[in-house]
């Protein structure tokens, strides 16, 4: 990468954003738009491959959770307990049904659950899948809400600012949880009669929790539009006559992909980590497969059955850590000022 | 200033008026009927037609917006609640009755504030032990063997979400390993049995302020990095002061300004309810009595909760806002 190559220089004539030929880096590498740089030196970055590569991991897991836990040949299906289960030993799995208290095997590798008998692997990668989806969901959900009112707050401005930057500052003044915790039961309750309930709960989870992320994002491109507004290249594109929204998407859009970029990075592994806790409190994903909802109930049997406990937990853990630790690379590797 | 605080004091107001406006209506138009938990709960789940009488006396048959403003006036002059056929005193300030235990929302409030202020005055206080001198003894160590393997493994436990690592403290050590003296967590009024009280909150602080600590840590050594390479620094270190004078006399003063505000926040929220502390360690402060009620649909507790953590915000924005101004004469407030 570091060596810049024949197809790379002719790569930057069809480049849309290239860097300022004056500048110093441009002798070294030239031809390449920042975006390349930062992919660059995050593909050199071994603890950031490992993240994205565990990440990957869990997005095959999520995708083809199914797939997989048919050749396992579990499923999530409600078991009948009283052949599974150890009545005499508080409704722990019999020894023959795999760990904890027997061996591995191949039936449940993962072992049963105790008390209802449900197989601990397919719930893993069942939850891996409302985990993930719930998470990219309100990232998605909230980072064009932040972007769309960021983009029109800083650059409008007025009074528009005004009501917008008044907005975010009252949804900043609710706590993310507690008003997770008051709506997700309310929207529940609402449509807790409706055939598809499942749907409906993780539907209003993404929108719950979209809510209230919305705010750092909006703030952030607020305050990159307002610097951005009064640079050259906008002000003659404005003389120009270009149309206000072309300059939003054009002029604008280009110069945030990478406030964009970080914020998305770092809403991602909170959401995960919201989407668990929620469920962890029993206000989440209530019915269905979630690490959270594994992890509340295997507090009981955490002295018998730590396995029970550990399983979900090391999916949130390495999950949330992984995608924490890629959002620190990306952050360090599109910072400028942390060039080496 | 006092034109600038008046005018916050204002703006405060208007967003929390717009907070409980919203929390009112959620509450009104969310669930099917909002008297239909009560009702429930009151005629042992064979409410049926008896749930007109619950939404007459509760009002909620009358327009909303005359509704807001009854509650509204409850909140200054106090009012009497009919719920079926009884008739509850609420003194002001009333947030309401709790459907459950029919005591005013506001008394319970204050019966469980001291157990928060407890777990948030002690997990702040650790990690501000901890975090501010480590986050400075890293910075002056800067790129050294031990700054690096400190930054990574609190970024490393940091990047853990905090609810799992404060289950993973109490599972192992009061269920698993049964610690002496402090597996017994929860709380116990001070006034009555401090050594009681310090051992029910240990736990609880330990796992706040370690988490605590890996963000203050990292906040103090950001910084105190920034402020070290300022140019006062060079020039007080070549006047010949002593290095520690440097550090933390011309360096720590200027570096504790973006500290003191993040921790104006946090400790807020903390105030707020610190729900999954309270909700692991057992500890039955204000988070812990609104999760309680939103499992029970409790709404006139989870509306009061939702309100409390709003004015905590608010007030802890606003001493940030004017610490910061004290702290930093650069800042002018208008």
């Amino acid at each position: 990468m570091s060596q810049p190559t024949a197809p790379e220089t002719l790569g930057s004539l069809t480049d849309e954003t290239t860097l300022d030929p004056n500048s110093k880096a441009s002798k070294e590498i030239a031809g390449k738009s920042p975006m390349r740089i930062a992919l660059g030196r995050l593909v050199k970055d071994k603890i950031a491959m490992a993240c994205a590569f565990v990440i990957l991991f869990f997005i095959f897991i999520g995708v083809f959770a199914g797939v997989i836990s048919g050749l396992f040949g579990v499923n999530t299906d409600t078991q009948s307990p009283s052949q599974f289960l150890d009545v005499l030993n508080g409704g722990m799995p019999k020894p023959e049904y795999g760990p904890p208290n027997g061996g591995f095997t191949w039936d449940h590798p993962f072992g049963i659950a105790p008390r209802t008998a449900d197989d601990n692997l397919a719930y893993w990668l069942y939850g891996a899948r409302t985990s993930l989806m719930i998470a990219f969901g309100a990232t998605l959900f909230a980072s064009v809400v932040g972007v769309v009112v960021g983009l029109l707050a800083g650059f409008l401005g007025g009074v528009v600012d005004r009501v917008l930057s008044f907005f975010v500052d009252t949804f900043l003044t609710v706590p993310f949880l507690l008003a997770a915790l008051t709506i997700a039961p309310i929207l529940n309750e609402r449509f807790n009669d409706s055939d598809n309930y499942p749907t409906i709960q993780k539907v209003s989870l993404v929108v719950v929790l979209a809510m209230f992320g919305w705010m750092g994002m909006a703030r952030l491109i607020r305050g990159e539009v307002l610097s951005l507004r009064e640079r050259e290249f906008v002000q003659a594109a404005r003389v120009l006559g270009m149309p206000t929204r072309r300059i939003l998407f054009k002029e604008l859009m280009p110069n945030l992909a990478a406030p964009i970029i970080i914020s998305v990075s770092l809403m991602l592994p909170a959401f995960v980590a919201a989407e668990a806790g929620l469920a962890f409190l029993g206000i989440g994903v209530t019915s269905g497969a979630s690490w959270g909802l594994t992890i509340s109930f295997a507090i009981t049997y955490f002295e018998a059955y730590p396995l029970y406990l550990w399983e979900p937990l090391i999916g949130v853990v390495l999950l949330v850590l992984s995608l924490n630790l890629l959002g620190d690379a990306i952050r360090d590797a599109l910072d400028p000022k942390t060039r080496r | 200033m006092f034109a600038y605080l008046v005018k916050r004091l204002i703006s405060g107001a208007l967003v929390l008026t717009l907070v409980s406006i919203a929390v009112f209506l959620l509450f009104w138009y969310g669930p099917s009927s909002p008297a239909q938990t009560i009702c429930d709960r009151e005629t042992s789940n064979r409410c049926g037609d008896r749930i007109e009488i619950y939404e007459r006396t509760l009002g909620f048959d009358n327009p909303v917006h005359e509704e807001y403003l009854k509650w509204a006036k409850g909140v200054f002059v106090g009012r009497d609640i009919q719920i079926a056929s009884t008739t509850y005193e609420c003194e002001a300030p009333c947030l309401g009755v709790s459907y459950l235990t029919k005591q005013p929302v506001y008394e319970e409030l204050v019966a469980r504030l001291p157990a928060t202020v407890s777990v948030a005055v002690g997990g702040a206080f650790l990690y501000l032990l901890f975090g501010i001198p480590i986050g400075v003894a890293a910075a002056r160590r800067r790129g050294t063997v031990a700054d690096k393997a400190l930054v990574s493994s609190f970024l490393f436990l940091s990047s853990i979400p905090y609810y799992l690592f404060a289950l993973l403290t109490w599972l192992y050590l009061t269920v698993l390993w049964e610690a002496p003296y402090v597996s017994d967590t929860g709380y116990f009024p001070i006034t009555d049995n401090p050594a009681k009280w310090f051992a029910g909150m240990f736990l609880a602080w330990v796992a706040l302020g370690i988490f605590g600590c890996t963000q203050y840590t990292r906040y103090t050594r950001g910084a105190m990095v920034e402020a070290l390479s300022e140019d006062y620094i060079r020039t007080a270190k070549a006047k010949g002061l002593p290095p520690r004078a440097v550090v933390y006399r011309h360096g720590l003063r200027a570096a504790l300004v973006p500290v003191v505000t993040i921790f104006g926040i946090d400790f807020g929220t903390l105030l707020a309810g610190t729900i999954f502390t309270e909700r692991i360690f057992d500890i039955d402060g204000i988070g812990y009595w609104s999760l309680q009620a939103v499992q029970q649909k409790d709404l006139p507790v989870v509306a009061a909760t939702v309100l409390f953590s709003a004015v905590l915000l608010i007030v802890s924005n606003l001493i940030v806002d004017v610490i910061y101004s004290v702290l930093d004469p650069r800042v002018r407030l208008s």
